[in-house]
């Protein structure tokens, strides 16, 4: 398409990314005081980050009174003392908060933010890389939708038996490829820090190295063969069509009905996609996830877009060999 | 395709004739099965004397030879027309269609006596750790497992017999296709070892291998027309 090679696109598509990025890493996360309170009692961390309304404040004996987003208020023992110069009554807070096991009182350890633009919620068991969720979640959808649009051009080849839409077809598959490789290198880093190790062989884990592996063999075919072009367009179309027969196995049965550490594993509900059709994600979350979904595909067109050009030169330069 | 239409009614049932016929004569097929499961038997026995195996590894053992027994045994069927230089013979006499049924009901039936003599094998050979405890429900995802091997090897096998280079392809690219039903099986077998009434027990995998055969065998039987008609 025109608009994949205007310089304009690419500028906004950049930008987009790069506050997208932006985005990610700064937004400060806020959970509720039940979540510091359950986290230092079951010793978890000591520190959690809380997202609360400023009631009142008694400068005194540096007493703060908060009503977090669930309605629970807490009482906050403030020791920085930029009240009144950096926030007031009413503001939102994002404050680092420790939690005292006998008065039930909490006590300041940092003032995060005032009046936050928007924050993440704190995700039980995974606090800080909760913002994973807007590259690893987003890049591995967009490589299945990838795989599905490398089907649908390989199905439109062998209707039309047009060599374009089987350059398509092995751009989108490449591109398709690409992302799973992000999403897994992004899954192995979450992995490592929230698991414990890089890989576990757990069964999504496990699908997903069958689904690279799947993919390894549609461009080796393409690569071994020595017929004429049509011909190896035509047999990698029919392989390709195949192959896609067992990418929804992989990506969403399997690892659905198994035991897993994954969100989803084992009949529980998964947060984003699930036969409910309901989400347990909280809105802001949820909204950024779906704007990098849309970041990451105009991506995915963009590389595809460039790498069917590529393919069409390379086709045109045999030709005039 | 332009074929007589009085063979029509049949011509599944002649592929099907001629192949078991070319089978008989020659025996390859099941010879071929019969050493490739003797010499998987012997080498897993070889390297486990004495030792109790986990039903979890015996499933995994069984459907490891299933496999590659299937990709040595049923990698053949469009091969050896091409070799013999049949297989424009084959075309002029049936349709697509026909031909791909016939060797599809061949290739499910060498496939269900592999799956059987493997059985039958592990029986003899594990007495004391190979042992069903729910026999219904591991001849149901026995004979699910076999129809998906054998759909996703048919039409692989005519894929591959169009190019010039036909030897060790088909495991490469089947392996990776049929992981999600192998995964399926695996874990169906299992618990048919473990438990008594494993239909219930297995029937996340029972689905995944019905939905699977289904897919596979439709898409295959859409997409042989377009391998067969060059």
């Amino acid at each position: 398409m025109k608009i994949f090679r205007s310089n304009i696109f690419l500028w906004c598509l950049g930008i987009a990314l790069a506050i997208q990025v932006y985005i990610a890493f700064e937004t400060p996360i806020g959970g509720s005081f039940g979540d510091a309170a359950m986290l230092s009692m079951n010793s978890v961390q000591d520190v959690t980050p809380v997202k609360a309304t400023l009631q009142s404040y008694d400068p005194s004996s540096t007493i703060a009174h908060f009503k977090d987003l669930y309605g629970d208020s807490g009482t906050v023992h403030m020791t920085d003392g930029s009240y009144k110069t950096e926030y007031k009554e009413g503001d939102v807070l994002v404050i680092a908060v420790a939690y005292d096991k006998g008065t039930k009182a909490f006590e300041e350890k940092e003032l995060v933010r005032v009046n936050p633009m928007m924050t993440f919620p704190m995700i039980q068991g995974l606090g800080e890389l909760g913002r994973n969720m807007l590259f690893h979640v987003p890049m591995s959808m967009v490589a299945f939708i990838a795989f599905l649009m490398g089907t649908i051009y390989s199905i439109l080849y062998l209707v039309k038996k047009n060599p374009d839409y089987d350059r398509r077809a092995r751009a989108s598959s490449a591109a398709g490829t690409v992302f799973t490789i992000l999403a897994t290198v992004t899954g192995s880093i979450w992995a490592r820090f929230s698991w414990g190790t890089f890989w576990n062989w757990d069964p999504r884990e496990t699908s997903i190295f069958i689904l690279l592996l799947i993919y390894a063999a549609y461009f080796m075919l393409r690569s071994l063969l020595e017929e004429s072009e049509d011909k190896k367009a035509r047999i990698a179309a029919v392989y390709n069509i195949i192959a896609f027969v067992s990418v929804p196995f992989l990506m969403f049965v399997v690892p659905r009905i198994t035991q897993s550490l994954h969100p989803g594993g084992g009949g529980i509900e998964a947060p984003i996609i699930n036969l409910s059709g309901k989400t347990h994600t909280d809105r802001t979350l949820l909204d950024m996830h779906w704007i990098s979904v849309l970041l990451f595909l105009f991506v995915f067109l963009w590389i595809k877009d460039m790498y069917t050009r590529i393919l069409r030169l390379q086709d045109k330069q045999a030709e005039e060999a | 395709m332009a074929s007589p239409r009085q063979v029509q009614g049949s011509a599944w049932q002649g592929v099907l004739r001629k192949d078991l016929a070319i089978e008989f004569r020659t025996r390859y097929g099941v010879s071929a099965i019969i050493m490739f499961l003797l010499i998987t038997v012997s080498v897993i026995l070889y390297s486990t004397p004495g030792e109790q195996l986990q039903p979890s590894i015996l499933s995994a053992l069984l459907w490891i030879a299933l496999f590659f027994g299937a990709m040595t045994g049923l990698s053949r069927s469009f091969v050896t027309e091409e070799e013999r230089g049949t297989a424009l013979i084959l075309r002029l006499y049936a349709s697509g269609e026909s031909v791909f049924i016939g060797k599809l009901v061949y290739n499910l039936g060498l496939m269900l006596s592999l799956a059987i003599s493997a059985v039958l094998f592990f029986q003899f050979f594990f007495t004391r750790d190979f042992h069903i405890r729910d026999w219904s429900a591991f001849s149901i995802q026995l004979v699910l497992g076999a129809i998906g091997i054998a759909s996703v090897s048919t039409i692989l096998s005519a894929l591959i017999s169009r190019a010039s280079q036909k030897g060790a392809l088909l495991p490469i690219l089947a392996l990776p296709v049929l992981m999600p039903l192998v995964i399926a099986t695996t874990d169906a077998t299992r618990i048919a070892l473990e438990v008594p009434n494993a239909v219930s027990a297995s029937q996340g995998d029972l689905l995944i291998l019905i939905s699977f055969d289904v897919a596979m065998v439709l898409v295959s039987y859409v997409l042989f027309d377009v391998i067969w008609r060059d």
